[in-house]
Formats: C-alpha cells, structure tokens, sequence
C-alpha cells in the first residue's frame, strides 16, 4: 500500500494506491489517527487506487470515523471504483461513511 | 430474467394493438428483403410467372407459420423469443445445384430432409454444450453481423455504374440517416418504428430518384388484389447425391439459428450470463418444423432472421405478440398477391440500409458475448483465428478455390467456416485443461497477490464469468487472512477450486479452529470494539458473497467452502 498526502486549501487529501489488508491496515490506521488528531480538521481519503480492502480495513475506516467524529474534524471518501463500492455495500458500510462521486465534490462537502 | 433499460415492451409484454401491428409491419418490410430467394429457384425450374407468383404467397405462408412457432408460449417448440424466419442463402445454395439435376420436386424433398436433420440437431445440442461455449456463441453472431452488414453494403452498390453509384449512395444514406436518427434522437413512435418509417423514406426516395422502374410498377400493376396460391407445382423426391449439401445447409441453419437465439436472449435480459439450452433447442427445432413446412408447401429453406433479431433490439420492441403479428401479416398477404408485389421491388439502397442498420446491432452484441467471459491464451487463439479464418472467405476467395470439392461446403461462408474452426479449435484446446487446479498456500509467506493470480488464471482457462472469478478471489484472500489473524493454522493452508459451466466450488482447507462464519452483521461498535469482532465482519461478509457457504471441522482439520453459481 501507498500513501500520498496533498492539500488543498483547508482540506487535507490522504491518496491510498494498493490494498489494504491485515498487514497494511496499522499503518493507514496510524496516518490517518495522526491526520485527525487535531480538532476541526478537514480529510478527503481518495480510493480511486485501492484495489482491495478486507474487514482488517474497514475497522481502521470506521475508527477514523469515531475519531473525526470525536475532533469535531470531517472526513470524506472518494473515487470508489465498483468493485470497492461492491465491498462497502456488502460490509453494509455504504451508508455509514460520507462518500462521494469525485475527489472535487468530496473537498466540496468535507470543507 | 432482469429488462434492460432499452426494451419498452418485453418479450412477455402485452403491447397496445396498434404497436404490434406497426412493429409486425416494420418485421415483415425487413424480412421481405429476403423474399426474393424463392424467386431464383423458380426460372430455373422452369415455372411460370403465374406459379411463381403461387411459389412467393407460399413463401409468406412459410415465413408466417415459422415466425409463430418461434413464439409459441408453451411447449418444446420454438424459442419463446421474437425471432422470425427467412429464406438463407444456406439453402439457396444447395437448392440452385439441386433444381438444376432432380428439378423442383427434389429441391423440396430435399429441403424437407433438411429440416428432419435439424430437429435432429436440437435434441442433441444439450450435451454438445461444453464444445459450444459462450464466447463461440459470441464469435458465431459477430459473424453473422459481418455477413449481415456486408450483405448490406453490396446491396447498396450492387449492379451499380460510376454515374448511378451516387445516386444509391445517397438513397441509401438518406434511408440510414433516417432510421438511426430516428432511433437516436426520438421518442414514442418515431423510435419504435424507425425501421419502417426508414424504409418509407427510401422508397420515396428511390421512386423520385428513378429506381424504382416501370417494370416494378407493372408487376404491381398486373398482381390479383386476392387470390388463392395455387399448388400446381408441389411434388417431391430424394436424391442420396444431394445429401451432403443439404447436410452441411441444416448444420449452418442451425448454427444461426442458436446465434440469433443467444443475441435475442442478450437482448431480453440485463442479466444474461449464458445461452439458455432449452430457448435454442426450441428454436432450432421450431426452425426444422419450418423447414419441413417449406419443402411441403413448395419453396426453399429459411432459417431465424438475424436483421429480425438486430431490428428488435433496436426498437426496444421484444413482445411475442409482434412475432404473431409478423405470421399473421405474412399469412394475410399470401392472399394479397399485389401488397406483396410491392414488398418483393423494395430498391437495393433501402435493403442495404435496414440491413446495415440491424447488423450494427447484432454485431455489437456478439462482441459483448464474446467479452462477457475470461479469455486465456487458448481460448484467446480459438476466438482470434477462427475469425481471421472466416474473413479470409471473405477477402481471399481464391485461395480457397483449389480444395476438394468434400471440403467446399466448409468453405462455402465466413460464417461456417469461422463457427466450424472455432469448434475444432475448441476441442483439441480443451485437451489438458483440468477442472481441478489446487494451491497450497504457506502462512507464514502468504502472498494475496498470488493467490489472486491463481484464481484468475484458472477463470481464464475455464472460460468463466468475471464477476464470479472476481467475487471468489476476494473470497480467498479475505478467508485466508482471517483465518491466519484468528484461526491458528499449522502447516499449509490448500486451496481447491473446481469448475463447470454452472458453477465454482472453492475450498479452503487447514489444521486449525474453524472459522466463524456468522449470518449476523456484528455492529460498528462491536468492529471497532475487537478484532474478533472484526473477523466476525469478514466470515459475515464472506458468507453474503458467495452463493452459498459450508463449513466443517473434524479431527482438528477445518474446511470452508463457497460456493458460487455460474
């Protein structure tokens, strides 16, 4: 797995190319602790190049989720290909996260 | 069965009286096309304008019959599926040797025959299914497309001089623009039956442009408004020396007959996965049926209409009751001598357009089948030089010129020679290809990557669905995971994975605790509460994605299986 951060303006844009799994997962999980540990701060994950993700991924995903929620921060997915989308919907995670269409209208929603 | 998008009456569909009397008429101007094939039979048979007359209202009587058994709601006969008959060249062929040595009596026997060896064929495609797989299915209706459409283009320049070629084009250009801009831009009416409006067009547009000749419109002049078709020249006889052609004219009908079949299912269904067996013996048999009703009623073999199937699809308008409409209309004008006069001088611009028109569609749509699966290297090189070989027909006819003359009828169309290529290709490839492949996975060097590698390779060897080869991957991989974090697994783990046509079975085996497979989604407090309940999460999302999961364990040895349907 890799990872690329950008900014844009106020909002922060953490890239994942690659697959997230149980060996992975720890070190996604850690980026993103760090990117939310500060109150009020705006991520935008961009999964236009996650290839896989397992259940080990989708634990780190939500507990950023508590996170952001606890620091007051936003953080928005993007770029799901199918078969990611595929994957959420059959975690039953489609619902829960704030995702978007396009890495644009997530930077929109996440500001 | 899921409605595409772009069908607006489905094949069980009631459409209102007046769109199935319009669509049957739209049916019945792009079958005529074809009408003209009787008709080269019969100067060589020496009958008289008036029998021939008699030999095309017939002819309608066989279309008509032919399109309702295809329609047939019940029963083994008939596909279900709108996909009415015409006269083939198939039959053409073998018809215009045997006239000229038994005269027309044995052309019937012998088309009968035809139609006897085809309702032969049907009851026993089931069991050939393996040698036929979806992708030869797929490369059988591109060919059948790219006949269609050069059929088409030769219609709108054939016969043509340096002075009128201009004039056809433009005709022709005209009558395509039409049906395809209708279908594009429109709604309603206009997009339903733009084929027919098309057509209408073209005629105009030819008679203002003068193709329309004085001779056409004497003959529509001199036709009875009614009449009964007289059955003076009916008589039939065999010939042992014309069975090989006639043989090789049914295996094409009916290797046709299952491409515009499979095509009409694609077209019907948004989750089509693979040619339905029951759909095409049916109409393979519907279409033998026809072919006896051809050589008893006096005229020469038909076989599904693929331009019909294309004209469908475009139109949106897939009903069975069109396909009753196309018989009944076809049966009316059997006693309408003039009417059909008049299908019979549609201009060769107007052929060619509708035929261009529906062969885009069929085309596409054989390209999509053949896609629709995984392809390796083998099945990469059935597909790939079977249609270099049927375009060779095609493009260098000559060098097929110097064959023995037993081998000709595999040579007679880019279409049987593709579809018979791709057969024996397909066969000798199959050879050495196992149902069983295992892998054996080390945890401590458990490489996903790989282990997706071997998944998808063997998906390609089999020729399998994507979708499905994708679903087991992530199934392994996430299995395997879950059970190295979780399961405390000794020695290797083995994978197993076994296919056919309906259905992938893989197994994951192991010495260690077996693995929880819940049908309850633990909660998001729960996941992020422990990795157990994490783990719970993937046995949850593994059983939801396959078919169907089972589990055991005995003497310490875990096995999971999942099963997918195919």
């Amino acid at each position: 797995m890799e990872l690329r951060e950008e900014i844009a303006g106020e909002v922060a844009i953490l890239d994942v190319k690659g697959r997230i799994d149980s060996t992975t997962a720890s070190t996604l999980g850690d980026r993103l602790s760090a990117a939310l540990a500060m109150r009020d701060r705006r991520l935008v994950l961009d999964l236009r190049q996650l290839e896989y993700i397992s259940s080990a991924g989708f634990r780190v995903l939500l507990l950023a989720a508590r996170r952001a929620d606890e620091s007051a921060s936003r953080l928005v997915l993007c770029g799901l290909s199918s078969k990611v989308q595929q994957l959420f919907d059959l975690g039953g995670f489609l619902d829960f996260f704030q995702i978007a269409s396009s890495r644009d209208d997530a930077i929109s929603a996440a500001k | 069965m899921r409605r595409p998008p772009n069908i607006f009456y489905g094949v069980d569909d009631k459409p209102p009286h007046g769109v199935t009397v319009l669509s049957g008429l739209q049916h019945v101007g792009l079958i005529s096309i074809i009408l003209v094939y009787p008709l080269l039979v019969t100067p060589e048979a020496g009958l008289s304008s008036q029998a021939s007359q008699d030999v095309l209202s017939l002819s309608m009587i066989v279309l008509g019959i032919g399109a309702i058994l295809q329609v047939l709601p019940r029963g083994f006969i008939g596909a279900r599926l709108l996909c009415p008959p015409t006269f083939t060249a198939a039959y053409l062929a073998p018809s215009l040797i045997a006239v000229k040595t038994g005269g027309l009596s044995l052309v019937l026997g012998m088309t009968a025959f035809g139609g006897v060896i085809e309702i032969g064929l049907s009851r026993v495609l089931r069991p050939l299914r393996p040698y036929f797989p979806s992708e030869i299915s797929g490369l059988v209706v591109v060919m059948i497309g790219i006949a269609v459409g050069a059929l088409g283009l030769r219609s709108v320049v054939g016969g043509t001089t340096s002075q009128s070629i201009s004039e056809h084009l433009t005709v022709a250009a005209i009558t395509l623009g039409t049906m395809v801009g209708l279908n594009i831009w429109t709604k309603g009416a206009p997009r339903l039956f733009c084929a027919l409006f098309g057509m209408i067009v073209g005629y105009l547009i030819a008679a203002v442009a003068g193709m329309t000749t004085a001779e056409d419109f004497a003959a529509i002049h001199s036709a009875p408004f009614a009449g009964v078709p007289g059955i003076g020249h009916l008589g039939w006889s065999f010939d042992l020396g014309s069975v090989v052609p006639f043989l090789v004219a049914a295996f094409a009908t009916c290797i046709r007959t299952m491409g515009d079949v499979t095509t009409a299912q694609k077209i019907n269904d948004a989750d089509w996965v693979r040619p339905d067996m029951r759909s095409i013996s049916g109409g393979v048999l519907a279409n033998g049926l026809s072919n006896i009703t051809a050589g008893l009623l006096g005229t020469v073999g038909v076989s599904t209409y693929t331009s019909s199937v294309g004209l469908a699809g475009a139109t949106g308008i897939v009903s069975r009751r069109v396909g009753f409409a196309i018989g009944g209309i076809f049966i009316v004008l059997a006693f309408l001598p003039k009417a059909s006069a008049f299908l019979v001088i549609m201009p060769g611009p107007v052929v060619g357009a509708a035929l261009l028109f529906s062969a885009s569609v069929i085309f596409v749509n054989g390209l999509q089948i053949v896609t629709s699966r995984m392809l390796d290297a083998r099945r990469t090189f059935v597909i790939g030089l079977s249609f270099m070989f049927g375009l060779a027909v095609d493009l260098q006819p000559q060098s097929f010129a110097g064959m023995p003359a037993e081998l000709l009828p595999f040579v007679s169309s880019s279409l049987v020679l593709a579809t018979v290529s791709a057969l024996l290709l397909n066969a000798i490839f199959r050879l050495g290809v196992r149902r069983t492949r295992t892998l054996d996975v080390v945890p401590a060097q458990f490489n996903a990557v790989a282990v997706e590698e071997f998944i998808e390779a063997q998906g390609a060897s089999w020729g399998a669905r994507r979708d499905v080869i994708e679903r087991a991957s992530f199934n392994l991989v996430q299995s395997i995971e879950t059970i190295i974090d979780g399961c405390n697994p000794t020695g290797m783990l083995t994978i197993e994975a076994t296919f056919d046509e309906f259905s992938l079975d893989v197994r994951v085996s192991y010495e260690g605790a077996p693995l929880d497979l819940p049908d309850k989604r633990p909660t998001n407090e729960e996941i992020m509460a422990s990795e157990d309940a994490q783990r719970k999460l993937a046995g949850f999302m593994l059983r939801r994605h396959a078919d169907r999961v089972a589990a055991t364990h005995k003497d310490g040895r875990s096995t999971i299986l999942f099963h997918f349907d195919h």
